[in-house]
């Protein structure tokens, strides 16, 4: 877990981005030399509905202080509905998280397009704002 | 032949565990026949100071039931595992933090003062009564699963543990033929695979809790809109529970390679809730469904909280 709290807590932030939609954004976002917070280090996999409930849980008992999942629009998913499944998850997750004490907002579901480089900056710029503010995460206490 | 020396032990448990060995019938006189019990503090008079004494490794089998909530659970768990040539998690609590490990959602003092709220003084480790000195283990700021805290050989998931379980791992020790350290005795594949009930392959329009509706005895329960751990949980058990037309609350942990039961409990329930095309439009009947589950953790993690991510989270 990070240092302290404050201006100078940097949050860690592990992104899973969807090939087809968000990770091609991002790319577009560097390609065009958008300028973001350092703080993310993306994970392209197939379909944001590949990231499953237990990845978010295991990044964050590894020390993320946030989880940006990123996917295809409602509708766009390349594999029709993959999309629709990770929204139902990240919701019964945020409740959960909500139930054990972590702030749900450590979890945040974005739907970016390949054309959305923009969005995709706004996306972790706006993210990293508000972990600053929450500190670093409470998951994974030695005491 | 000489005798193997067994040990029984009890930490952070309701008892039920100890109760559950009798439940071999006959065999626990093999058992008596092969093995000396040397260590059974719910059933014979046991003192720390005499167990100190053994030699290290010189009990051959320790099962040990119960969570790590206190410090004496805590130096038990250090002593066995010194004592003990082979150290087994016996039950939910010693296996993945049980029931009890729900717990882990409040502070030790939110739990204090919850429990002693009307009571002068609330007990701490060193309380002064009546002129009296009275001295109780610390209560820790969380409860852990027994493997959180010392190394264990072998699991026997349940709770308690099924006869059919028991049995087999008594037969294993009597016999000599305990498998590779690690094993978890039940199965490696998840309750459905062996639950007799019929799949429809029905996606979830409404969710139920087990009071509110009758369920159909042959078809899937989940199928029905009750929440079964089923597709989350190791297999073993004979599908005890949704035999009796319960659903599965998932006492015997994960199947074998996960660690998140809870999370991949919600996994399986957000892909089975569907009502109709994929649009904009459903997303919000989709939450109405979604909202129906009130208790999410104590209805995902109801037996694997305290081995979760989500059951050590700081608290202040
Ligand atoms: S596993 Fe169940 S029966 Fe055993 S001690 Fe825990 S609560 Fe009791
Ligand atoms: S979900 Fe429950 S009722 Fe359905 S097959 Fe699995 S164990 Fe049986
Ligand atoms: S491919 Fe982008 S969300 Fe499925």
């Amino acid at each position: 877990m990070s240092d302290t709290g404050g201006n100078s807590f940097e949050p860690k932030i592990v992104a899973f981005l969807c090939r087809w939609c968000s990770y091609a954004g991002a790319d577009l976002a560097g390609v065009s030399r958008l300028i973001y917070p350092p703080n993310v280090i993306p994970m392209r996999v197939n379909c944001s509905g590949r990231v499953d409930a237990g990845m978010v849980t295991e990044v964050l008992a590894k020390g993320a202080d946030g989880v940006l999942i990123g996917g295809c629009h409602p509708g766009d998913c390349h594999y029709v509905n993959g999309n629709y499944k990770t929204r139902r998850r990240v919701q019964l997750l945020k409740a959960a998280l909500e139930q054990a004490g972590v702030n749900p907002e450590r979890v945040h579901l974005e739907w970016i397009s390949a054309s959305e480089g923009g969005k995709f900056q706004k996306t972790v710029e706006g993210f990293t704002t508000k972990l600053k503010e929450l500190g670093p995460s409470p998951v994974g206490c030695d005491d | 032949m000489t005798k193997l020396k067994l040990g029984i032990y009890w930490a952070a448990s309701c008892g039920g565990c100890d109760v559950s060995l009798l439940e071999v019938d006959e065999q626990i006189l093999d058992l008596a026949a092969a093995a000396d019990i040397v260590l059974w503090p719910c059933a014979a008079d046991v003192k720390y100071d005499d167990l100190r004494e053994y030699p290290d490794g010189w009990i051959d089998l320790v099962l040990f039931n119960g969570a790590i909530r206190t410090q004496e659970n805590l130096e038990l768990a250090q002593l066995l595992r010194k004592k003990a040539r082979n150290l087994v998690a016996y039950g939910s609590c010693a296996h993945t933090g049980g029931v009890i490990g729900l717990a882990n959602l409040s502070s030790r003092e939110e739990i204090f003062s919850t429990l002693f709220k009307d009571h002068d003084p609330i007990p701490t480790e060193v309380s002064q009564v009546d002129g009296c000195s009275l001295e109780l283990p610390q209560f820790l700021n969380r409860l852990t699963p027994l493997d959180a805290v010392v190394s264990v050989d072998y699991y026997i998931p349940g709770c308690p543990p099924p006869r059919e379980i028991i049995s087999a791992v008594l037969e294993a020790v009597i016999s000599g033929k305990l498998p590779e350290k690690g094993t978890v005795f039940a199965s490696e594949k998840n309750l459905c695979d062996e639950c007799p009930r019929e799949r429809t392959e029905q996606p979830i329009t409404k969710i139920y809790r087990p009071h509110e509706i009758e369920a159909d005895p042959e078809i899937c329960l989940l199928d029905q809109g009750l929440i079964c751990l089923g597709p989350a949980t190791r297999g073993g058990c004979g599908a005890a529970c949704p035999n009796a037309n319960m659903p599965c609350t998932g006492c015997a942990g994960p199947t074998a390679g996960v660690t998140d039961q809870g999370a991949a409990m919600l996994n399986t329930i957000a892909s089975l809730i569907g009502v109709g095309e994929e649009g904009e439009a459903v997303l919000q009947d989709e939450d109405a469904i979604l909202q129906e589950i009130e208790d999410v953790i104590g209805t995902f993690y109801r037996f694997s909280l305290a081995s979760s991510a989500l059951g050590s989270v700081c608290r202040e």
